[in-house]
């Protein structure tokens, strides 16, 4: 069942993905991305990662793909309706990506990986979001707090660049 | 449940697609959100490895991830607006102000 399960979001993510990357219409292209990170959103809960499923609904699909709409509809992209999709050079792109996809894939085997030993896992089987909040708060209390600098410089950064300079001209 | 290696493919096809589109569009709005689906990739990959492992530290590596995407969305966005002001249209071949 959660096999069956699996290979239909695996499939349905595939194509969303391939659709987003090539459809002419910029708003069609993210309703395929909305798609796409809901079909991941349930990988990850078949993956016992609940507490990261919904931080992909919430703020992928949430608030950053509506950023992104936002931005498109306050645009008004005149040209990309009219002409040429991809650059010339697609022929290039595509197999740059199809051997690098490729690559990543056959690396986990054969002499490239390392074969790792994990330690024994520190979970007790509480559930993976307690198990994230002790890691957050605990080993990984540093990286918590730097990331919601970045965040607040990025706040302030997209602020200063979009700002109408008044002081000029 | 189907083995880490057909999940890490799945991450490695998605990842593939978001670099074609990447290389390929010719509208910047269009390459930005062709960065997310790679992100999105990374962080399948790093949830299968975290759920084969039974380990944590997988999952808040893709929280980070987030964090970073959501950053990176945010400046990447502020520069579109900032560069359609000087010139409307966002085709990557119109930015040419930097030509030596």
């Amino acid at each position: 069942m959660a096999q069956a399960v699996f290979y239909y979001l695996a499939i349905a993510s595939v194509l969303s993905a391939l659709l987003a990357v090539t459809r002419r219409n910029p708003v069609h292209s993210m309703l395929w991305v909305l798609s796409l990170f809901m079909h991941v959103a349930g990988i990850f809960l078949l993956l016992g990662a609940e507490f990261l499923a919904a931080v992909q609904v919430i703020v992928y699909a949430g608030a950053i793909l509506i950023f992104y709409l936002f931005i498109i509809m306050l645009l008004d992209v005149p040209d990309e309706e009219r002409g040429e999709r991809f650059g010339v050079h697609w022929k290039f792109a595509a197999g740059a990506s199809l051997s690098f996809a490729a690559l990543a894939f056959f690396a986990q085997e054969g002499p490239l990986a390392k074969t790792v030993v994990p330690e024994a896992g520190a979970g007790g089987g509480e559930g993976s979001v307690a198990e994230m909040g002790r890691a957050l708060f605990g080993p990984y209390a540093l990286p918590f707090e730097i990331a919601s600098l970045l965040l607040l410089a990025a706040i302030i950064g997209a602020i200063v660049l979009a700002k109408k300079k008044t002081g000029e001209s | 449940m189907a083995p880490l290696s057909v999940v890490f493919g799945l991450s490695c096809v998605l990842f593939g697609i978001g670099m074609f589109g990447f290389l390929a569009r010719r509208n910047i709005i269009l390459m930005l959100i062709s960065v997310e689906v790679m992100l999105n990739a990374v962080n399948l990959s790093l949830a299968a490895f975290s759920w084969h492992w039974q380990d944590p530290r997988g999952q808040v590596l893709a929280l980070f991830v987030i964090a970073v995407a959501a950053a990176e969305a945010a400046i990447g966005l502020g520069l579109v607006i900032a560069l359609n002001r000087n010139k409307p249209g966002a085709a990557v071949a119109d930015i040419t102000e930097l030509n030596g």
